[in-house]
């Protein structure tokens, strides 16, 4: 159920605006609070867009090389193309590279925005920060996953949690910056439920999720009841936001226990084993697969990592030296792997008549040097870069934006991963201008005004 | 209208969303016309008004000053800088415009005068220079403007390949590199002498021709003339004789103010000339704590939020605050504040910080609430049953800190801390660069040292000035772990600087002090360290060898080795160099050194760090309370390095000894100490605890039955527990590798998982010998608080329990054995109470 947020401290404090003064100086003759009053206006912006949405969003943890993916350059010298060479796909005049056969049968179904760029640090943890909170953590404020944000507006739509992670939160890549994958300061209880197994195991369950069998279900209650007796609510838990976090990590945890709806949506084995295969049985494929699961349970977004690291693993980041990726890495195991899931992942949700209503997004966190560098590899790029955008509305088939000749920069149609952002808040029915508690209480709108949804992915 | 404070009040009354009033003493007073005049007579604080900066020289014909007008009224500050009438006594001398700017018109000194409202101040300004030849400089105007309008950033020109072949250092670090590639490259396109207004430097930021980052100057305007006035004057490159900037000024430094309020910053730098002068426009600010202040452009602060926030003013590579703070608005009672009990400077300093804050802290927490907290904080156990009762009906008044005393001599003191520090120097087996031995020789080594409480000092020599076997001298494993020179210079400064080199391996960084020539003289400290296998599998032999060097990347050249801060060694030296290193890093002379372990320790005992996170002591990361941070580092060195020594004035402290129930003044306060702040207890302790209260011992995969998670040497050992309450990997030097949030997954674990159900249900565990004890429930559940909880039960506790358990007994007596039900209840009452918030959590 859907609660207000009513243990939440909300200081109305001197930044608010003279028109909400007038608002909570009514509101509070009626005798509401400060929580119902911004859970109301956060509700109150939502006009447009759609209640149904949902969103995978994949995180292409590493940052792919836009020159060996998307936003090929088969004309550039051969330092500035690289070793791969692009294929035709399903819709004239779009090509992308070899290493995804699969996608290019499916080119109608997707779009390709190929002028991103962002204008922070060429550092992992910016472009995460960007693409799933809009903004950049700065002055000791985090801001939450779009995930939580409709978490928190939204609330669960059954028994699963509005928001999952799967399988492990991005782990360090370089610089102590987090990834952007908590609810920030809407508090931890909007934070995602994350897996913390890896869906292709071959004993995978949810850790955890039944009583052992020596438990009967009279003690589990018994133990749930008891807890609460000796559990005392004094004030001194109250003030700390991660003891009264414990209490409802408790009840959620309860609540997914006794449900049947979520245990099958974890239950992968009720795939068939063509199904598991076909999404590659790899840790990121099998999580596409249950993200597609999850999603069909009433999970509102899923987020899956990749990789959850680009240190001693081969991943997107391809430097081209230890402890990185080589560039081979792509047509070896990373270019399959992504084709696969992600290619299974769309022919599922629109064979399943899913794919109107759910979102699917493909990003990494920037680009790579348009110029191979001597190492074989490429580094950071925030410049320009591309990334994938599918269902929900969006129309496929078409290339948004492009780069100059060599993938440096933008040409036309730039995009700024807060337009992203701004684009999914938009179809998941959520105003731009709708405002969250950030520090103290303080109004913030989800995105940063002026921040616009990129409307030609939807004509 | 020239009423500020009158201004001030009807803003107080239906301002933006101001609810209460903090002030409500001062302001309804300021509305009447004559109340300045009656307060003054009644003795109360009366509106006072200065002007800021305290001294003003104006030198040369460019040369201008922004003054403040800072009014203070009982202690809170308003800038009245747009509010007061400015005039100059002598106009031909230097001219004041109605925003406080003073300009020179001719040599000599004016007197500048600020009036509001029957209060007034003066400031005397000497102009000198008038006459004299005025040349904008490339260094110290042009360079700037470039950072100011953001060009040379990482994201434009600054970016390490430039932008569209245009490529500026990073916020101008190399001001000849940056001329060059003005003046050289692009075939003299950029600058052009023969046609000033032709010059690419200005056409592009002006959009006046097509330029990717937009328009970043407009015509007119300071920045164009200054640009477009140089190349006139034919771009004049840098020169060795520019000055350097040596130092900044901002003002105010520190103010309080009222909620909503709004303050300019006025920044100056001084040069190494020996000028002074006002750089405002041209410095960069950021707020640290965007709840309470924020800042434009410009330099105006408004104050969004109560608290404390520092504004960060960056120039050049120059780095300052100015801490901006808003009271909070309870009502604190003087008489309160001088009861409160002082055991020590810290709680003096703490005390003086809560009372300009107007926070009221917390009073001191019962002896349960201490000794359990005692008992975690300095050792990561709990107190036995026993020990609760023994220490309950102490009646002396001295049995805190003699209790601390003890606690700091129990070897499980000795086992926490070496966890702790093992955390810090990654010891384990993850990285693969430790074998068994190694990871054991480098672990009690660590531990042998908290045992007998090796000086800080000492034990930082030991790893940098020695040479040998890594088995004779464990501490040697620091260099098997870490093995090149840039691993090694990193995280050295990480792990006993609290300084992140990172970003200098690349370039200087704007916010960072050190400079790329530093990390590469710091990293050639290491670079002539050998490493040859010794005689058996985990032994190493390190030793200083005679040739090595890392170059610099830019000039391929190697640097002297130089400690950040320290004198620089010449290259063909034979001393060793990680002995110089050894020598420089744990003296006196590297502030850095003791206030890295400060903050760190600091920090295993309050929620929240003197900064935070507690391991980035960069300049720019101000601490919450200074002057505190600086009387520990002080003690601290002065005890000898001593980390027993500190652990005992923090525990003793009064500030340590609060209750966490917070008052209605302190609740939303986060970081001035006012009470003690719950902490989840960390995911090794908990384990611990729940085994030492079962009566059961956890099995690690390779490691003796018995052996208690915080005695393990490494962290890679299988534990859905550990893993799940967020043990930290040990792969990078960050304290916030260790997590204490919270999850379902934990939850989940505690319901269902194998660790505490398995203990709980486990033969011969403490729930049979409390029943084969015979113990009365009654008892039971009092030994059940005792020894979870450190309290006895309530009365309405006892009562409740005991009627559940009984009715649990009987509910089950028809259908299982009466032992069975009696066990299975007393079991459930043990999950219960070990899930509880009392019980994860150190309060």
């Amino acid at each position: 159920m859907f609660r207000l947020d009513a243990d939440k401290t909300v200081e109305f404090c001197d930044g608010t605006r003279r028109r909400d003064f007038l608002h909570a100086g009514s509101l509070s003759l009626l005798g509401l609070g400060m929580s119902d009053f911004l859970q109301m206006r956060a509700q109150g912006a939502n006009t447009e867009g759609s209640d149904d949405i949902n969103v995978i969003m994949l995180m292409l943890v590493g940052g792919p090389s836009h020159l060996d993916t998307f936003d090929m350059k088969p004309e550039a010298p051969i330092e500035i193309r690289g070793p791969h060479r692009p294929i035709k796909t399903n819709v004239p005049g779009i090509e992308i590279c070899e290493i995804f056969p699969r996608m290019a049968r499916h080119a109608d179904k997707y779009a390709l925005l190929r002028g991103c760029y962002h204008n922070a640090a060429a550092v992992h943890a910016m472009g995460h920060q960007l693409f799933q909170t809009g903004r950049l953590s700065l002055g000791g404020m985090e801001h939450p996953h779009i995930g939580s944000v409709l978490g928190y507006i939204k609330g669960s739509r059954g028994d699963l949690p509005p928001h999952v992670l799967l399988p492990k939160i991005i782990g360090p890549t370089g610089g102590n910056f987090k990834p952007g994958q908590s609810a920030g300061y809407l508090g931890k209880r909007h934070d995602p439920f994350v897996l913390n197994a890896d869906p292709s195991a071959d004993d995978f369950k949810v850790p955890d999720m039944l009583p052992p069998p020596y438990l009967p279900g009279f003690r589990v209650d018994r133990r749930r009841d008891w807890r609460g007796i000796v559990d005392r609510a004094v004030s001194k838990f109250e003030t700390s936001q991660d003891a009264r976090l414990l209490d409802s990590t408790f009840h959620q945890a309860y609540t997914l226990m006794t449900s049947e709806k979520a245990r099958q949506a974890f239950d992968l084995q009720s795939e068939s084993a063509e199904t598991r295969t076909r999404y590659g049985g790899n840790r990121f494929g099998q999580s596409c697969l249950l993200a597609r699961r999850l999603v069909e349970s009433g999970v509102r977004f899923v987020t899956v990592n990749m990789f959850e690291t680009v240190f001693d693993e081969i991943t997107w980041d391809i430097h081209g030296s230890p402890p990185f990726s080589p560039i081979s890495g792509y047509r070896d195991l990373v270019g399959p792997m992504f084709d696969n899931a992600f290619t299974s992942l769309i022919e599922d949700l629109s064979d399943r008549g899913m794919l109107e209503s759910t979102m699917v997004l493909a990003l990494g966190e920037f680009g790579r040097t348009p110029k191979v560098n001597p190492a074989g590899g490429r580094d950071h790029w925030p410049q320009a870069w591309s990334i994938v955008a599918a269902g929900g509305g969006i129309q496929g088939g078409q290339v948004i934006g492009s780069t100059d000749k060599i993938g440096g920069a933008p040409k036309d149609r730039p995009v700024r991963p807060a337009e992203i952002v701004a684009t999914i808040y938009h179809r998941l029915g959520i105003g731009l201008e709708t405002e969250l508690p950030a520090a103290n209480g303080r109004p913030l709108p989800v995105v940063d005004r002026g921040v616009e949804p990129i409307h030609e992915l939807f004509s | 209208m020239r009423y500020p404070l009158a201004r001030a009040a009807l803003e107080g009354r239906d301002g933006p969303g101001r609810i209460r009033n903090p002030f409500p003493m001062t302001i309804p007073r300021l509305i009447v016309p004559a109340a300045a005049a009656c307060w003054t007579v009644a003795g109360l604080a009366a509106a006072d008004l200065h002007i800021l900066p305290p001294s003003v020289a104006l030198d040369g014909p460019y040369a201008h000053q922004q003054l403040l007008a800072q009014g203070t009224t009982e202690g809170v500050q308003a800038d009245w800088t747009e509010s007061v009438e400015w005039s100059s006594d002598a106009p031909t001398v230097a001219s004041v415009d109605a925003g406080g700017v003073v300009r020179p018109v001719s040599d000599g000194t004016a007197l500048i005068r600020a009036q509001a409202d029957g209060v007034e101040a003066t400031r005397m300004v000497e102009v000198s220079g008038v006459d004299e030849q005025f040349a904008w400089s490339f260094r110290k105007h042009v360079i700037p403007v470039l950072t100011k309008k953001s060009c040379n950033s990482g994201s434009c020109h600054g970016a390490a390949a430039g932008k569209n072949g245009f490529k500026l250092t990073l916020r101008g670090y190399d001001p000849s590199a940056d001329y060059v590639s003005l003046t050289r490259e692009a075939t003299a396109r950029r600058i052009s002498l023969a046609e000033p207004a032709s010059s690419l430097f200005l056409l592009k930021p002006t959009m006046a021709l097509a330029h990717g980052g937009g328009q970043r100057i407009v015509v007119p305007s300071l920045e164009y003339q200054v640009l477009s006035e140089w190349i006139a004057a034919g771009a004049p490159g840098p020169t060795n004789e520019d000055p350097d900037v040596v130092g900044l000024e901002v003002y105010p430094r520190e103010a309080t103010l009222a909620p909503g309020a709004r303050q300019r910053l006025v920044v100056r730098a001084r040069y190494s000339d020996g000028r002074v002068e006002d750089i405002s426009r041209w410095a960069r600010y950021s707020s640290t704590n965007a709840a309470v202040a924020e800042v434009n452009d410009s330099g105006v602060a408004t104050m969004v939020g109560r608290g404390e926030a520092a504004i960060t003013v960056a120039y050049a590579t120059s780095v300052l605050y100015a801490r901006l703070s808003v009271p909070h608005d309870g009502e604190i009672s003087e008489e309160d504040f001088g009861r409160l009990s002082i055991n020590n400077f810290i709680d003096e300093i703490v005390l003086r910080k809560l009372r300009e804050l107007r926070i009221a802290p917390s009073g001191l927490a019962s002896d349960s609430a201490f000794l359990r907290r005692a008992y975690l904080d300095a050792a990561g156990i709990l107190p036995s049953a026993g020990e609760v009762e023994e220490f309950l009906s102490d009646a002396s008044p001295d049995k805190r800190s003699r209790l601390v005393d003890q606690l700091l001599e129990r070897p499980e003191f000795a086992d926490y801390w070496a966890y702790k520090w093992s955390d810090l120097l990654l010891v384990s087996t993850n990285s693969g660069h430790l074998n068994r031995t190694a990871l054991w020789d480098f672990y009690n080594w660590i531990r042998d040292a908290v045992e007998t409480n090796r000086p800080w000092d000492q034990f930082a020599r030991e790893i940098f000035a020695s040479s040998g076997s890594s088995r004779e001298n464990g501490a040697l494993n620091y260099f098997v772990l870490h093995k090149d020179p840039i691993a090694l210079a990193e995280n050295t400064t990480q792990a006993f600087m609290g300084q992140t080199l990172t970003c200098a391996r690349c370039h200087n960084h704007p916010l960072e002090k050190w400079t790329q020539e530093q990390y590469y003289r710091f990293a050639n400290l290491f670079a002539r360290i050998g490493i040859k296998s010794g005689d058996e599998p985990g032994d190493s032999l390190i030793f200083a060898k005679d040739f090595g060097d890392i170059p610099h990347p830019r000039t391929g050249e190697p640097l002297p080795p130089t400690p950040l801060e320290g004198e620089e060694l010449p290259l063909d030296s034979a001393t060793d160099r990680k002995v110089h290193l050894a020598e420089w890093l744990s003296s006196d002379a590297n502030p850095h050194f003791a206030r890295n372990v400060v903050s760190r320790v600091w920090a295993a005992f309050f929620a929240r760090g003197l900064v935070e996170p507690p391991d980035d002591l960069r300049a720019t990361n101000p601490s919450s309370n200074e002057e505190l941070f600086e009387a520990l580092v002080r003690d601290f060195v002065g005890s000898g390095y001593d980390v027993k020594h500190l652990i005992r004035r923090i525990m003793n402290s009064a500030t340590y000894q609060r209750s966490s129930a917070p008052n209605a003044s302190n609740e939303r306060d986060d970081r001035y100490y006012s009470r003690y702040q719950v902490k989840r207890l960390p995911a090794e302790v908990i384990l611990d605890a729940m085994s030492s209260i079962s009566g059961t011992e956890s099995r690690f995969d390779g490691y003796p039955v018995g052996m208690r998670a915080i005695q393990l040497p490494d962290v890679q050992i299988e534990s859905r527990f550990l893993e799940s309450f967020g043990r930290p990997p040990r792969l990078v030097c960050d304290v916030e590798e260790r997590s204490d949030d919270p999850s379902i997954a934990q939850a989940l674990h505690v319901i269902n998982g194998e660790t505490l159900n398995g203990k709980l249900r486990a033969e011969g565990n403490n729930v049979a010998a409390l029943l084969a004890l015979g113990l009365s429930d009654r008892r039971i559940v009092e030994h059940l608080f005792l020894s979870a909880y450190s309290r006895y039960p309530t009365e309405s506790e006892h009562s409740r329990i005991l009627d559940e358990l009984r009715q649990a007994r009987d509910d089950r007596d028809g259908r299982q054995p009466r032992g069975r039900a009696g066990r299975e209840a007393v079991e459930d009452l043990m999950w219960a109470m070990l899930t509880t918030r009392e019980f994860l959590f150190n309060h």
